[in-house]
C-alpha cells in the first residue's frame, strides 16, 4: 500500500502527468466503461466509469485488468516452436519475422491444396473479426468459424426468417413483463441485472426459465425449473396455449401474419400435456407462464445463450419464441422487442469484410454448409439478399455465416470432405470451448500447421508452430456496434500502447494479409482508431475522430425502434409479413414452422441409455468469477474458486453416498471428468449442473501431453457431443444441455492427481478420441431431418439480365444492388425509398429533376449527360441561357453562366446573388459588392466602403 | 470458520504461563506461610517456573508478526494483555531475585554464588511475595484473557478462568512434587519439611484434580445441554465428536482420573510420585490445547461454506505465478 | 459529527464477488486476506421450493467495537467518524483483536515476510476517500447492483440515513453489544 502512486495532488486535482482515459473493459460482452489513469505510458489505476451504463461498477474480471496486463504468464513475444509439438520449447523471434514465416507457409499450403485447406478458429468476442474475414476472403478460404453456433447466431437467423431481424432491442422501461430464458444475467451481464432489479422493484414481473436455481432465479417472480434441454418443448407448448386460448393479438395477426392458420393447425399437437413429461413441468405452470406473458403486455423475451445449445432443437425453439412475440403483438411496440435492423447510419462490419472477393466456388466448399444451411453460405445468402432487399444493408458474414467448427476439427482427423492442413486459432481455447474436447485436442495435435494468437499459453498454443502475443484490454480501443446488427455505437479508447511485442488481432491479420501478398489497397488502415473513425464518420457527429468521439460522446443511441413496420408498410421478410411458415427455411429444405426434435439424449427416446446413464447433465451458463475458459490465471479470483464444483441435489447425493466437497467422476458416453460435489438443492434431484471452462494453466505442461494443463480433467466439454446427428440440422448447434450422465465418487486411487499414476487417467484419452470419426460409421446415422424437397413456383415474368425474380412477392431485384425493380422501370433503394436509375445506379433528385452519382457527387441530366457545376451552380456551356438573365449581367455562352462585367463571379439564378467560386463569398448582382454576414451589409472590396443592403453608403 | 487464529505457540504459552505462575504462587504460600524457612527446597521449582515463563514468553513473542513493536504493550490503558505482560515481567523479576537469594543452594563451590546469595538473601520473603502475587495474577489472567473475547462463546464464560486457575495450580503441584528439594541440604529439618510439603502438595493436588474434573464436566455438559448454538457445537465435538477421544481418554482419563487414583492408591510408589504428576502436567497442556482450538465463532450464515471453498494460500497457482518470472 | 455507515441491500446482491476482488485490487491485499467476503446462505429448502440469500460482509465499524479496547499496542483504533482501523506500524500481530471480532473481519496474512505481518482490516477505504474527496469505498463504487450504499449516518439527507430510518434493516450479531454500523435490507428469499 505504501508504494501506491497517487493519481491526485494535494488539491484533489489529477496529479501532473496523469491522464484519465475513458477506456473499456474487454473481458466479456458487457464491455463496461473503465477510467484508466495513465502516467508515463503505464496504467497506474483503473476504476469503473460512473458515466457509462455500468455506473462505475466493475466485476471481478474488470477490476483485475491491471493484473491481466502485467501477469507473469502472459505471452509477450512471438514464439516459434523450438522442440517437438507440445514440448513447450520456444524461440522468441521478432513479430515481423514470425508473420513472414507463417505467410510463406500458408501460401505454400494454398498453392498445394487450395485456400480452403486453411481454417481459422475463434472464440467469443475479444477481437475485431471483420479483419479476420477480410483476410480469409482475400486469401480465399470459407473456413473461418467461432463458437457462434452456441451463441446467438442460430437464434438470430431463426428470428430473422420469421420477422426480418432479431428483436434484441428490449424496451424494458415500458415493459410490464420480462421473460429471462436460458440466461443468468446475475452472472453474465451485471449491468443488465442492475436494470432488471430496478425495474422489478418498480413492478415489472420477471418470468425465469432455467433448470438451475441460479443467482437470477432466486430473484424471479415466476421460475420454471424445467428439464435441461427441454426448452424448445416448453416454447412450443406456450405457443400452443397462446394460440388455443386465443391470447394472441387478433388485429396484428390478421394484418401482419402470413400463414397463421397453417401454424394453428401445425401447433395443435404441442399441448402442455404433451410437453409435461418432456419438460417435467406441471401443464398448469406452462399455461400460467404463457398466460402471464400473453396478457401482461407489453412484454419482452430476452435472448439467452442457452437457446443455441440444446442440440437438435435449438433454432426451432428460437423460431417458436419469435412467433410468440409476434402473435402476441409484442414485436416493435413500446415496451416490447424492437428490431433495429442493420446499421444504416454507420459502416457495418459486413461492409468491412470484402465478402465479394470470395469466389462462389470457394463458398460452396465451406465445411458444414451442406448440412447446417441456416448459418452458412446457403442460408446466409438467402437471408442476406433479403436483408439487402428490405433494409438496404445486411448482416456480417463473420459469425453469421461460418464453417461448422467441430466438423472442421473432424476434417483435420479424417480428411473428410477434404484435408484441413492449417489452422489459425485466434482468441480461443478450443479444447475447452468447443464440444467433444478429446476429439478437438486430437485435431489440434494432428493438424499440420497450427498458429495461435492468444494472451496465454493454452493447450492449443502449446501444440502450435507459432504463437503470437495478443494485446488485451487497456491495450486496444473498443467499439461496440454488435457488428452493425444494430444502430447504436459505444466505445472506449486505448489506454496504453500494447506492451512488449503484443499486437491487436486487426494488426495481426493486416500484417499477415500483406505478407501473404494481399493488395495493400485492401488494408488501408493501420490502427483500430483509423477504422473506428471511418466506421462512425457517416453518423456526422460533432467529433473529429474516434478518440474525440470517446472523449465527448462515447455512447450514441438513436431512438428505439418501434412501429417501423407500420410506417414502412411491412416486415422485412420476403413476403413483407410475419412468416408463420417461413419461406426461407422451406427454400433451404427445412420445415417452415417450428417442429419439435427431441433432445440429443433423453430417457423417453433412449431408455436403455438412461438405464446406464440415469442423470441429466446440464453444462449450464457462465459462472462468476470466470468467463468461459478465461481468467483461471487471475489469482484473486482463483483464490475464491480454486477447484471445480458441480452441483447435485442433496437427495441424489445421499442416494449416491456423496458428501459436500467429495471428488466425483461425471461420465457420459463420451468420457468422464472429475469435479467436487457442491451438495445444494439448486438443481433437480434428477439433474447435475456441471459448469464449464475448467483447466489448470498453472500446471507444468510436460507432465502429460494427453491432458496438457489438465484440460481434459475437469472440462465439461469432454462430456458433450458434436456428432452431427446430435447437432441442430438447421443452425448446427451442438448438444451440451440435457445429455445423460452418471456420477460416482472418485476412489482413493484416482483421488490425488499423479503424473505417473495411469489409473486416474480418463478412459479414451486424447490419443484415442471417444467419438467416432470413421466416415463409414457416419453412414449409418442420418441427420434428424431429411431435407424436405422444395420447389419454388415457376417464374411468370421475363427476367432481364442481371436481375433475379423473388417468388414470394413476385418482384424483380437487381443482383448487384438487390434493389427492387419498380413497375415504372426504376430501381428503388430500400434504405431511403429513392428512385435509382437501373442502368447507371444514379439516384433521381426530384428537386433538380436530375440524376446524381452518390459515390462522386456528380450530377447528370435525365439523358445521363454530366451536368457541369461550379460553386454549386449548374452551368450550361454552349447553350443559350435557360433562365432570364438580369439586364446588368452578361450571358457567357462559352462557359454557360451569367456574369457581371468581367468580374470572376457566377450568377446564381435561384438566389439572385453572384458567387465567387474561389472564395464562395456572395456578391450582389448590381455592383459586385461582397456580402458581409457579420454586419449584414455590403462591402466594395476595391474601395473598402460599406453599404447597407439597400445600397446606401455607411459613413464611418 | 476461516481458520484458527491462535495455534500451538499460544497453547504452550498459556500452559507454561499458568504452570509458572502456579509454582510461584504455591512456593510463596508454602515457604512463607505454611512452612517458613523452607525456601531452599523450592529452588528448582522456582527455576522451572522462571523457565516456564521465559519459554512461554518466547513462544508468545515468536508468534508475533512484528515482535519489535512489543514494547508498545505498556502504552495502552485498557488492554488485558497489557496486564498479562506486566504481571509476567514482575513475576519473572521477582523469581530471578528470589533465585539469586538462594544461589548458594547450588552444589557448586564458586565463591561468588555465596556472595550474590548473601546480597539478595535478605529480600527473599519480599521477592517470594511479589512473585507469588504476580504468579497468582498470571494463572487467573490466562483464563480471563480468553474469557474476555466475547466473540468466542466457548471462551467467554466465567468457568474458563476458574478452570484454568485450578488447572494451573494442579500442574504447579505436580511440577513441585517432581522437583521439590533437589539441591537442598540434606538436613533433618529440611528432609522433614520436604516430606511434610510433599504430603500437603499431594493432598492439595488430589483436591485440585477433583475440582478440575468437576468444573470441567459441569462446564462442558452445561454447554452441551444449555449452551448457545456455538457452545453446543463445541461441546458436542468434545463429548461425542471429533475431539471426543482426546477429551475423554486424554483429558479426563489420563489427565485427571488416572492421576487421581495413582495419587490416592499409589502410596509412595513411583506411580504416585512420578507418573501421576507427569500425567497431570500432560493433562494441563491438553486442556489448553482443547480450549484454544475451540475458537468457534457464531457463523454468519454461509460463512463456513465460503471459507471451505477458498484456496490454500500455498496452492500451486499461487506459488507458480506470485513468485514466477514471465515465461513467454 | 460524521458517522460513517454502510447499508447493504440484500434484495440487490447477486453474489458476484466483484466487491471482494475489487477490494483486493485497491488495497493490494495478500491473497489470503479478504476484507469483504460475500457469503451465501442456501440454496435451501426442498426442490423446487428453495430460497437463497447473499450476505455481503465487511468490518462492521461498530460503534462499540470489541477490537479496539483489547489492543495492547494501540494499533487498533477508531476515528471520530467511526472508522476502525489498524496502524500497521504499531501492530505486533498478537491477534487478540482478530479473536475479539465477532464477525471474523480481521486477519493477518501467512504470505510474505515472516517478520512483517500485521493485522489487516477494512477501513471503509480511508486512504481512498482522503485522496479523492467525495469518493466512495471501492467496494461501493464497483458494485454493479448498487447493493452497497455508504455514507454519513448523521447527515439526515444522506442515502444511508434515509434508508436506515425509513426501511426495516437488520444487523449482524447485535447480542454482543457492539452496535455494528452495517445495516442490511434483507431479501425475503425465494420467488417474490
Amino acid at each position: 500500500m505504501a508504494d501506491k502512486v497517487s493519481i491526485y495532488d494535494e488539491n484533489g486535482e489529477l496529479a501532473e502527468g496523469v491522464e484519465r482515459i475513458r477506456t473499456q473493459c474487454y473481458f466479456c460482452h458487457a464491455n463496461c466503461g473503465v477510467l484508466a489513469y495513465v502516467k508515463d505510458g503505464d496504467v497506474i489505476k483503473i476504476e469503473g466509469d460512473p458515466d457509462y451504463n455500468n455506473q462505475g461498477g466493475l466485476c471481478c474480471r474488470g477490476t483485475s485488468a491491471l493484473l491481466h496486463v502485467n501477469h507473469p504468464a502472459r505471452i509477450n513475444h512471438a514464439l516459434k516452436r523450438a522442440g517437438e509439438k507440445g514440448e513447450n520449447k520456444w524461440e522468441q523471434i521478432p513479430y515481423d519475422q514470425a508473420i513472414k514465416e507463417v505467410a510463406e507457409r500458408l501460401n505454400q499450403i494454398k498453392a498445394e491444396s487450395g485456400a480452403e485447406a486453411v481454417a481459422s478458429a475463434g472464440g467469443t468476442t475479444r477481437t475485431d473479426d471483420w479483419a479476420r474475414r477480410r483476410f480469409l476472403n482475400q486469401f480465399g478460404t470459407p473456413n473461418g468459424f467461432h463458437n457462434a453456433l452456441l451463441c446467438w447466431i442460430p437464434t438470430f437467423m431463426a428470428e430473422t426468417v420469421v420477422a426480418g431481424w432479431s428483436p434484441f432491442e428490449t424496451d424494458l422501461g415500458a415493459a410490464k413483463c420480462l421473460i429471462l430464458w436460458g440466461m443468468n444475467p446475475a452472472a453474465s451481464s451485471l449491468p443488465s441485472m442492475h436494470g432488471y432489479t430496478d425495474l422489478q422493484l418498480a413492478g415489472m414481473k420477471i418470468i425465469y426459465v432455467d433448470p438451475r436455481f441460479s443467482e437470477t432465479a432466486c430473484k424471479a417472480d415466476l421460475w420454471l425449473p424445467l428439464r435441461p434441454g427441454s426448452d424448445t418443448a416448453l416454447s412450443l407448448a406456450m405457443l400452443n396455449v397462446i394460440i388455443n386460448e386465443f391470447l394472441y393479438d387478433f388485429e396484428f395477426v390478421d394484418q401482419w401474419c402470413d400463414g397463421f392458420e397453417e401454424l394453428r393447425e401445425h401447433m395443435a399437437p404441442y399441448t402442455p400435456e404433451w410437453a409435461a413429461p418432456i419438460t417435467w413441468l406441471d401443464p398448469e405452470d406452462i399455461r400460467k407462464a404463457a398466460r402471464m406473458y400473453a396478457t401482461t403486455k407489453p412484454g419482452c423475451i430476452q435472448w439467452g445463450c442457452s437457446w443455441d445449445q440444446f442440440g437438435p432443437a435449438s433454432a426451432t425453439g428460437s423460431q417458436a419464441r419469435q412467433l410468440m412475440r409476434a402473435i402476441t403483438g409484442n414485436l416493435e411496440v413500446p415496451g416490447g422487442d424492437g428490431m433495429p435492423g442493420p446499421a444504416l447510419n454507420f459502416i457495418t462490419d459486413e461492409e468491412l469484410e470484402l465478402n465479394e472477393l470470395l469466389p462462389e466456388e470457394q463458398k460452396a466448399k465451406q465445411i458444414g454448409s451442406d448440412k447446417f444451411k441456416l448459418t452458412s453460405w446457403p442460408g446466409y445468402t438467402l437471408i442476406s439478399n433479403n436483408a439487402k432487399r428490405t433494409w438496404g444493408k445486411t448482416l456480417p458474414a463473420e459469425w453469421f455465416c461460418e464453417a461448422h467448427g467441430p466438423s472442421v476439427f473432424k476434417a483435420i482427423l479424417t480428411g473428410e470432405p477434404y484435408q484441413i492442413r492449417a489452422l489459425i486459432c485466434n482468441a480461443t481455447n478450443p479444447v475447452n470451448s468447443y464440444g467433444d474436447s478429446k476429439m478437438t485436442l486430437a485435431a489440434l495435435k494432428k493438424v499440420e500447421f497450427l498458429v495461435t494468437v492468444d494472451y496465454w499459453m493454452t493447450p492449443a498454443a502449446l501444440f502450435s508452430d507459432y504463437v503470437f502475443p495478443a494485446a488485451g484490454a487497456l491495450e486496444r480501443p473498443t467499439i461496440v456496434t454488435h457488428y452493425g446488427a444494430t444502430d447504436s455505437v459505444m466505445g472506449g479508447r486505448r489506454a496504453i500502447q500494447p506492451k512488449f511485442d503484443r499486437h491487436t488481432d486487426m494488426s495481426f491479420w493486416r500484417m499477415l494479409g500483406l505478407a501473404c501478398g494481399q493488395d495493400p489497397a485492401n488494408w488501408p488502415w493501420e490502427t483500430e482508431e483509423e477504422v473506428y473513425s471511418y466506421i462512425i464518420a457517416p453518423l456526422g457527429l460533432p467529433c473529429t475522430d474516434w478518440n474525440d468521439f470517446v472523449n465527448n460522446i462515447r455512447m450514441y443511441y438513436p431512438p428505439l425502434h418501434q412501429n417501423k413496420y407500420v410506417t414502412r408498410g411491412g416486415f422485412w421478410t420476403p413476403t413483407g409479413k410475419i412468416e408463420c411458415n417461413s419461406t426461407i427455411l422451406r427454400e433451404l429444405g427445412y420445415p417452415g414452422m417450428p417442429t419439435y426434435l427431441p433432445c440429443a439424449e433423453n430417457d423417453i427416446d433412449n431408455p436403455e441409455l438412461a438405464e446406464e446413464y440415469p442423470i441429466v447433465l446440464t453444462t449450464g451458463g457462465g459462472f462468476m468469477p470466470y468467463h468461459h475458459s478465461e481468467h483461471f490465471q487471475m489469482q484473486g479470483m482463483r483464490y475464491l474458486y480454486p477447484d471445480p464444483y458441480y452441483s447435485i441435489n442433496p437427495e441424489l447425493a445421499e442416494k449416491l453416498g456423496i458428501e459436500h466437497g467429495d471428488w466425483c467422476w461425471i461420465e457420459t458416453q463420451r468420457g468422464r471428468i472429475k469435479m467436487r460435489a457442491n451438495v445444494e438443492p439448486e438443481v433437480d434431484p434428477r439433474v447435475v449442473f456441471v459448469p464449464r471452462g475448467w483447466w489448470f494453466p498453472e500446471r507444468d505442461t510436460n507432465i502429460d501431453l494427453d491432458n496438457p494443463f489438465g484440460c481434459l480433467e475437469s472440462n465439461t466439454n469432454v462430456l458433450t457431443s458434436v456428432d452431427e446427428w446430435d447437432c441442430d440440422p438447421m443452425g448446427g448447434s451442438w448438444a451440451n444441455r440435457g445429455l445423460m450422465c452418471k456420477v460416482y465418487k472418485c476412489t482413493e486411487a484416482d483421488h490425488e492427481w499423479n503424473a505417473k499414476d495411469k489409473t486416474w487417467s480418463i478412459p479414451g484419452c486424447a490419443k484415442n478420441p471417444g467419438i467416432s470419426t470413421d466416415p463409414e460409421d457416419l453412414k449409418h446415422r442420418v441427420l434428424r431431418w431429411e431435407k424436405i424437397p422444395f420447389e419454388a413456383p415457376a417464374c411468370t415474368k421475363e427476367v432481364p439480365e442481371g436481375f433475379s425474380w423473388q417468388w414470394q412477392n413476385d418482384a424483380l431485384y437487381q443482383d448487384s444492388t438487390q434493389f427492387r425493380l419498380d413497375d415504372s422501370g426504376w430501381l428503388i433503394d430500400p434504405k431511403t425509398n429513392e428512385y435509382v436509375d437501373a442502368h447507371t445506379g444514379w439516384y433521381y433528385v426530384a428537386a433538380e429533376n436530375c440524376l446524381m452519382d452518390k459515390a462522386t457527387g456528380k450530377k447528370y441530366t435525365m439523358e445521363r449527360e454530366e451536368i457541369a457545376e461550379l460553386a454549386g451552380i449548374r452551368l450550361y456551356p454552349g447553350q443559350d441561357a435557360p433562365y432570364a438573365v438580369p439586364e446588368q449581367l452578361t450571358w457567357d455562352r462559352e462557359k454557360g453562366y451569367a456574369r457581371l462585367g468581367d468580374k470572376p463571379y457566377i450568377y446564381n439564378p435561384e438566389s439572385g446573388w453572384l458567387i465567387d467560386p474561389a472564395t464562395n463569398v456572395y456578391h450582389d448582382a448590381y455592383y459586385g459588392w461582397a456580402y458581409d454576414p457579420t454586419t449584414n451589409g455590403l462591402i466594395d472590396e476595391e474601395t473598402g466602403k460599406r453599404y447597407t443592403m439597400s445600397y446606401e453608403a455607411i459613413e464611418e | 470458520m476461516k481458520h484458527h487464529y491462535w495455534e500451538a505457540p499460544i497453547v504452550i504459552y498459556l500452559f507454561l504461563g499458568g504452570l509458572g505462575g502456579g509454582i510461584m504462587c504455591l512456593t510463596a504460600i508454602m515457604s512463607l506461610i505454611v512452612n517458613p524457612g523452607t525456601g531452599s527446597l523450592f529452588f528448582v521449582p522456582m527455576f522451572f517456573a522462571l523457565a516456564a515463563l521465559a519459554i512461554g514468553c518466547f513462544f508468545l513473542v515468536f508468534e508475533l508478526g512484528q515482535p519489535l513493536v512489543f514494547w508498545r504493550v505498556w502504552t495502552t490503558a485498557t488492554a488485558i494483555i497489557k496486564w498479562g505482560a506486566t504481571l509476567l515481567v514482575i513475576a519473572m523479576f521477582g523469581d530471578i531475585f528470589w533465585l539469586l537469594g538462594y544461589l548458594d543452594v547450588l552444589p557448586l563451590d564458586w565463591g561468588f554464588l555465596g556472595a550474590i546469595a548473601s546480597v539478595f538473601g535478605g529480600g527473599t520473603p519480599v521477592f517470594a511475595t511479589i512473585a507469588g502475587i504476580a504468579g497468582f495474577g498470571i494463572m487467573v489472567y490466562t483464563g480471563v484473557m480468553l474469557s474476555t473475547l466475547k466473540a468466542h462463546s466457548f471462551w467467554a464464560t466465567p468457568a474458563l478462568p476458574v478452570l484454568f486457575t485450578i488447572s494451573a495450580l494442579s500442574t504447579a503441584c505436580a511440577a513441585i512434587a517432581l522437583s521439590l528439594g533437589i539441591f537442598a541440604e540434606p538436613t533433618v529439618a529440611l528432609l522433614a519439611a520436604t516430606e511434610e510439603i510433599h504430603e500437603i502438595i499431594h493432598v492439595v493436588d488430589i483436591i485440585l484434580v477433583c475440582a478440575e474434573v468437576t468444573v470441567l464436566l459441569i462446564m462442558i455438559l452445561s454447554f452441551l445441554g444449555a449452551g448457545n448454538v456455538t457452545q453446543k457445537a463445541v461441546a458436542r465435538r468434545w463429548v461425542v465428536g471429533k475431539t471426543a477421544p482426546l477429551f475423554w481418554l486424554g483429558m479426563i482419563v489420563c489427565g485427571l482420573v488416572l492421576p487421581f487414583f495413582l495419587y490416592v492408591f499409589g502410596a509412595d510408589s513411583a506411580a504416585s510420585t512420578v507418573v501421576a504428576p507427569v500425567l497431570v502436567l500432560c493433562g494441563g497442556l491438553l486442556l489448553r490445547y482443547l480450549c484454544v482450538y475451540s475458537d468457534e465463532r457464531a457463523e454468519i450464515p454461509g460463512e463456513n461454506r465460503y471459507y471451505n471453498r477458498t484456496a490454500d494460500p500455498h496452492a500451486e497457482f499461487v506459488e507458480h505465478w506470485t513468485y514466477g518470472e514471465n515465461m513467454y | 459529527m460524521t458517522r460513517y455507515a454502510m447499508v447493504i441491500d440484500q434484495r440487490r446482491c447477486i453474489g458476484c464477488h466483484s466487491c471482494t476482488v475489487a477490494c483486493r485490487t485497491w488495497n493490494d491485499l495478500p491473497l489470503d486476506i479478504i476484507y469483504n467476503p460475500v457469503v451465501t446462505e442456501g440454496a435451501q429448502g426442498k426442490w423446487p421450493h428453495v430460497h437463497r440469500t447473499y450476505t455481503p460482509t465487511l468490518c462492521m465499524h461498530c460503534a462499540n467495537p470489541e477490537c479496539v479496547p483489547c489492543c495492547p499496542t494501540g494499533a487498533s483504533q477508531q476515528d471520530d467518524d467511526g472508522v476502525v482501523w489498524v496502524d500497521s506500524k504499531k501492530c505486533m500481530a498478537c491477534k487478540v483483536c482478530v479473536n475479539a471480532c465477532p464477525y471474523g473481519m480481521r486477519d493477518t496474512s501467512v504470505l510474505g515476510p515472516r517478520l512483517h505481518r500485521f493485522v489487516r482490516k477494512c477501513t471503509f477505504c480511508k486512504d481512498r476517500r482522503a485522496e479523492e474527496p467525495g469518493s466512495m469505498p471501492y467496494c461501493v463504487q464497483t458494485c454493479h447492483q448498487k447493493a452497497r450504499i455508504f455514507g454519513d449516518l448523521d447527515d439526515p439527507n444522506s442515502e444511508v440515513s434515509k434508508l436506515v430510518n425509513s426501511l426495516h434493516t437488520e444487523r449482524l450479531f447485535t447480542e454482543h453489544g457492539t452496535e455494528p454500523q452495517v445495516y442490511y435490507i434483507p431479501d425475503l428469499g425465494g420467488q417474490r
